[in-house]
């Protein structure tokens, strides 16, 4: 069967969807204690549209690798080593003022073929207006991100976009535009 | 499982900005999409993710004993699929939709319509080995967008599709076979190819399979992602 068309998630997904802890990647179910297998952060900021109004509503799901850089998955050869208390995922809003919020631990790299994936967070955002999925990529302000294969991808002049600011011991701010001044670069995959 | 993504293919995908839907000029990024290589990343999901999405809430006509939802009773049911037609088993389905006067139980839905106290609207559930799901719940009333050239939202249940992998994310939406409102919607409408637009339209079960107790439709979702070599026969 081919692919079904994207269509916006809407203004309305169901607020009864989301439980405490969905935006804590760290545990692996609502009840289940943190995986301590590596440093926990925050990662935050707002969602904005165009002229920097705030995006109320907007669904989030974060997508990691564990502190070694493995996931626990087919596609990952070293998937018997990943972290086994570590889900990896997370989904959260934005409040009235645009902003969300993720727990979780800061991820490690890993080696692809001959490539080097720099420390990452895969964003998916979801809203009214958008019909499609906007996927983007958060990166760390330590290390070096240049090598990275998707990092590399985009204009250099807009890479600092990508690149989650420091905010305090264990946070991290990064800011989503999602149409113009400032936008974020996003992704098709 | 599926091991190969292909680009999408033309004519599927909607055309962004839509004219009468302001929000998807405020929304959409103006800077063209940048092509990603897919990595570990991509390929990879969560293990097990309905332990921490919890499913099993199939019934939304429902909401506890004696209590039924206003509207007319349907069933929908379909198998989620990948690009070969293999059934994608355990993948998480939500499913949300307004209620039988075409209102959302949700704190920014403010129209003036009827709110049904038993009706809340939304369920998930996991696809089996074979990659069925199913649902009972009422049909939606449509509803009116508030621009100045008026259009309508025809009856519609949203789907959102956790399948095996991250590139086969999806969201999207159902609608209801014949209705007038389909050729008028401008999300669905969007996406230019006839036969994806038709992709999305939900097929009635001949009541005579069904019987007495409600209407049934048909609707399979396609995710993308193939094998990557033929299967063995």
């Amino acid at each position: 069967m081919l692919p079904s068309s994207e269509h916006t998630i809407g203004p309305f997904f169901p607020q009864t969807f989301f439980r405490e802890g969905d935006n804590d990647l760290r545990r692996i179910t609502q009840a289940a204690t943190p995986s301590t297998r590596g440093e926990t952060i925050t990662i935050h900021g707002v969602v904005l549209k165009a002229d920097g109004v705030a995006c109320v509503n907007m669904v989030l799901e974060a997508w990691q690798a564990d502190a070694a850089g493995r996931f626990n998955h087919e596609a990952d050869p070293e998937a018997y080593l990943a972290d086994p208390n570590f889900l990896g995922w997370g989904r959260a809003w934005t409040d009235a003022q645009g902003r969300y919020a993720f727990t979780t631990l800061l991820p490690g790299g890993y080696v692809e073929g001959n490539q080097r994936r720099a420390p990452h967070i895969n964003l998916s955002i979801m809203g009214a207006g958008l019909m499609r999925i906007g996927r983007t990529t958060l990166f760390f302000p330590q290390g070096d991100n240049t090598a990275d294969p998707v990092f590399a991808l985009v204009p250099e002049a807009l890479q600092g976009r990508l690149v989650a600011q420091p905010d305090g011991p264990g946070r991290y701010r990064f800011d989503i535009i999602l149409h113009g001044g400032a936008e974020t670069p996003f992704f098709q995959d | 499982m599926a091991e190969r993504f292909d680009p999408w293919p033309e004519g599927i995908q909607p055309n962004v900005p839509i004219a009468g839907y302001p929000n998807t000029f405020s929304h959409t990024p103006s800077a063209p999409l940048i092509q990603r290589p897919a990595t570990r990343t991509e390929w990879a999901a969560p293990a097990r993710l309905s332990q921490k999405l919890l499913c099993g809430d199939d019934n939304l006509a429902v909401i506890a004993p004696g209590r039924m939802a206003q509207g007319q009773l349907i069933h929908i049911s379909g198998r989620v699929l990948d690009e070969d037609g293999r059934g994608v088993p355990h993948a998480v389905v939500e499913l949300w939709q307004a209620n039988a006067g075409g209102r959302y139980r949700h704190p920014i839905d403010t129209r003036d319509a009827p709110l049904d106290p038993d009706f809340i609207g939304n369920g998930r559930v996991l696809t089996d080995a074979a990659g069925r799901y199913g649902f009972f719940t009422i049909r939606p009333g449509a509803y009116p967008v508030p621009v100045p050239e008026t259009w309508w939202r025809p009856p519609h249940v949203h789907f959102s599709v956790l399948g095996p992998a991250s590139l086969s994310r999806l969201v999207t939406q159902m609608y209801f076979p014949g209705d007038p409102l389909n050729d008028l919607d401008r999300i669905l409408q969007s996406v230019p190819d006839a036969a994806a637009r038709a992709r999305l339209v939900a097929a009635m079960v001949p009541p005579v399979e069904v019987g007495l107790g409600w209407l049934a439709y048909r609707f399979d979702i396609g995710l993308r992602g193939r094998a990557s070599t033929p299967e063995l026969p």
